[in-house]
């Protein structure tokens, strides 16, 4: 811990509420962000004693310098008397692997020093992040008793494809609770949990790096605290190119999915069905910006993956489920297909491999992305002219299919393991 | 001249029992280094195989495609019991040696000599080889799936030279490690890998003009067409 932030921490003592903002090189969104949870928190908790915490990675567009100068002129804007206590800040660099979990591993740190009750967290490229996020994240866990909030979005039907593909189902059938974005990035939770967090020796593993909201989400869940997830509107970022981190992105979030199952694989045999989690929040639609897809270029690299890839697949599935994917990849783009069955499958057998090691692990879950884009590829095709609540009503159907096909992911992974 | 007689068959018989009585002991000690050898050696083996199963040394080198290596040349016995197999007659065969030399028979006294000068070396040069190949294998495979992943049509072929270039590597290090014709190896290695560039220029820039103008052009406008294609906008998370 920076000597620096430890002095500071020392300076506050205590405090009720933390706000933490991991970031690097944000300088364009940062102010907008902490200028929300700044509103947010003497909006809606004036008598709150609050901090904020930016956690950043080293930035050198000046982020830091950015949090230090924000603040809230005239609290007319929000329609509110001034907060009783100020908010303070607290702008340290994180140490460790760099990635989100490092950062947000220091503002656990700062939320266990500080003995807050009630903490949230929020990405730093936000756009479309208001005063009303700070309430829906921390009232549950600040007044209703509840220990984990995940977040809600309005999406468009074609994001958010690796929690849609295998995140929220396979969360959703292995440990029984349907908490819709479980790697939706903003979360709220309590100091206790916080304290939780950090007894965990995960800081070397991708937990440190995109592995973090799967595992946190995972954690709270399996470890029986009270979870709940909240609406918050629609989710928009900085504008980048979300195809130049699919690579890194996939391997630490799945290989973090599955690790989780190893932990916990007494928890999730015994779990039968999904049931509901409580939601807060007004629902509303919101009018989201189209989101442009090239097929072409997906379905090729899942041919690629068909021709070169398959000895390699070969060692993670069944001979029935390779001869499944041959005949896939000689279709034609037009009448190309991937059944959402096979996909289950395709899941479950990886998560086998990932455990017995027949592959290495890095290999075996890089190999997994051409069929990954060739799934996503035969989703968006067939969703193309269906509205949002079709798109969702597919996801849940997928969903049920990952329940109905647990009991061959339970049996495999006794026959596997017993050898 | 009977005597003479007597006495140079006595003198003969005496420098024979002589003999035997001086060589029965270094005869004893050799069977006993032979026992005692092959005893220590079938130990060593179910230990070592024991072990090797423990760590799931099978799964590992299945891992690390060894075991489809072997299938492929036609090796039945699992990597486990390969190696510890190995461990085994490396063992018998020191035992030979040492039996050899407890005979003390100078005519092997020079060759076990030798053996032990040279026996580091040996397993210096298997153990390179098997690191190298190991190391070719896992690089291969990375450079396939990261070509694989960056869409490009020729992956296998970059993966193989991945993998065939370490392989010759480690072989090439390996033998001059053994010091068998240590100048030939190295001047074989460079006039094969200068040789690979020098053809690849040459036919780039004079056999194979019109083949690399035409691949070039064919490779620009496939990235010219890639960047006036839509881009991918999905939000991966």
């Amino acid at each position: 811990m920076e000597k620096s932030f430890q002095m500071q921490m020392e300076e506050i003592k205590e405090a009720d509420i933390l706000i933490g903002i991991p970031s690097y090189n944000n300088v364009r969104t940062i102010g907008h962000v902490v200028r929300a949870a700044i509103a947010g928190l003497a909006k809606y908790f004036p008598g709150a004693r609050s901090v904020l915490v930016n956690s950043d990675g080293g930035s050198t567009d000046g982020t830091q310098e950015e949090v230090h100068r924000i603040q809230i002129e005239d609290f007319k804007t929000i329609l509110t008397s001034h907060p009783v206590h100020p908010v303070h800040k607290i702008i340290t660099p994180y140490h460790g692997i760099p990635g989100k979990g490092s950062a947000f591993r220091t503002i656990f740190e700062a939320a266990a020093t500080l003995k807050a009750k009630a903490c949230a967290v929020v990405d730093s490229d936000l756009r479309s992040i208001t005063p009303g996020w700070m309430e829906l994240l921390l009232r549950p866990i600040y007044e209703e008793g509840f220990e984990y909030v995940a977040p809600l979005y309005a999406r468009h039907k074609f994001d958010g494809t690796i929690t849609n593909s295998i995140v929220y189902p396979l969360t959703r059938a292995l440990y029984g609770k349907r908490v819709r974005q479980p790697i939706g990035g903003d979360f709220g939770f309590s100091g206790k949990l916080a304290e939780h967090y950090l007894t965990q020796k995960v800081w070397e593993t991708d937990v440190a790096r995109f592995g973090i909201d799967i595992w946190m989400t995972t954690l709270a869940i399996a470890e029986g605290y009270r979870v709940c997830q909240a609406y918050l509107g629609a989710k928009i970022h900085d504008a980048k190119d979300p195809g130049s981190d699919l690579g890194p992105m996939f391997t630490q979030v799945v290989s973090s999915v599955y690790s989780l199952m190893e932990n916990y694989q007494p928890l999730w045999k015994e779990v039968k069905e999904s049931q509901p989690v409580s939601t807060f929040g007004f629902h509303y639609e919101v009018g989201l910006e189209p989101v442009p897809v090239n097929l072409g270029r997906m379905i090729a690299n899942f041919r690629l993956g068909v021709r070169d890839l398959m000895e390699i697949w070969r060692k993670a599935l069944l001979h029935e489920t390779v001869l499944w994917l041959e005949s896939i990849g000689r279709l034609s783009d037009e009448a190309f297909f991937f059944p959402q069955d096979l996909w289950v499958r395709l899941i479950y057998d990886f998560a086998l491999a990932y455990q017995t090691g027949s592959v290495h692990r890095e290999h075996l879950l890089k190999s997994m992305i051409p069929l990954y884009l060739g799934r996503v590829a035969s989703f968006v095709k067939e969703n193309q002219d269906s509205s949002a609540n079709e798109v969702e009503q597919k996801i849940e159907s997928l969903c049920k299919s990952f329940e109905e096909m647990k009991p061959y992911l339970i049996e495999r992974w006794g026959e596997v393991l017993r050898r | 001249m009977s005597e003479i007689w007597r006495s140079a068959i006595v003198a003969s018989f005496d420098k024979f029992l002589g003999k035997v009585i001086t060589f029965l002991p270094n005869l004893l000690a050799m069977i006993t280094i032979l026992i005692i050898g092959l005893i220590t050696a079938w130990v060593i083996k179910t230990i070592l195989l024991r072990f090797l199963k423990a760590i799931q040394f099978d799964r590992v080198s299945e891992r690390w495609g060894l075991t489809h290596i072997l299938s492929k040349g036609g090796v039945t016995y699992s990597p486990a019991s390969l190696l510890s197999r190995f461990f085994y007659w490396i063992i018998v065969l020191v035992t030979l040696i040492l039996g050899i030399n407890a005979l003390e028979v100078a005519a092997t006294h020079h060759f076990v000599t030798q053996f032990f000068n040279y026996l580091p070396h040996l397993f210096a040069g298997i153990l390179i080889m098997v690191i190298g190949y190991l190391v070719a294998v896992f690089l291969g495979q990375a450079a396939l799936i990261a070509a694989v992943n960056a869409q490009m049509e020729s992956a296998r072929l970059l993966s193989r030279c991945v993998r065939w270039f370490l392989i010759f590597l480690s072989l090439t290090m390996a033998l001059y490690h053994l010091g068998i014709a240590e100048r030939v190896i190295v001047t074989a290695f460079s006039i094969t890998f200068g040789g690979i560039v020098l053809a690849l220029a040459v036919a780039f820039g004079w056999g194979g003009r019109e083949l690399a103008k035409d691949f070039l052009e064919r490779l620009y406008k496939r990235k010219e067409r890639e960047g006036e294609e839509e881009k991918d906008r999905i939000s991966h998370l």
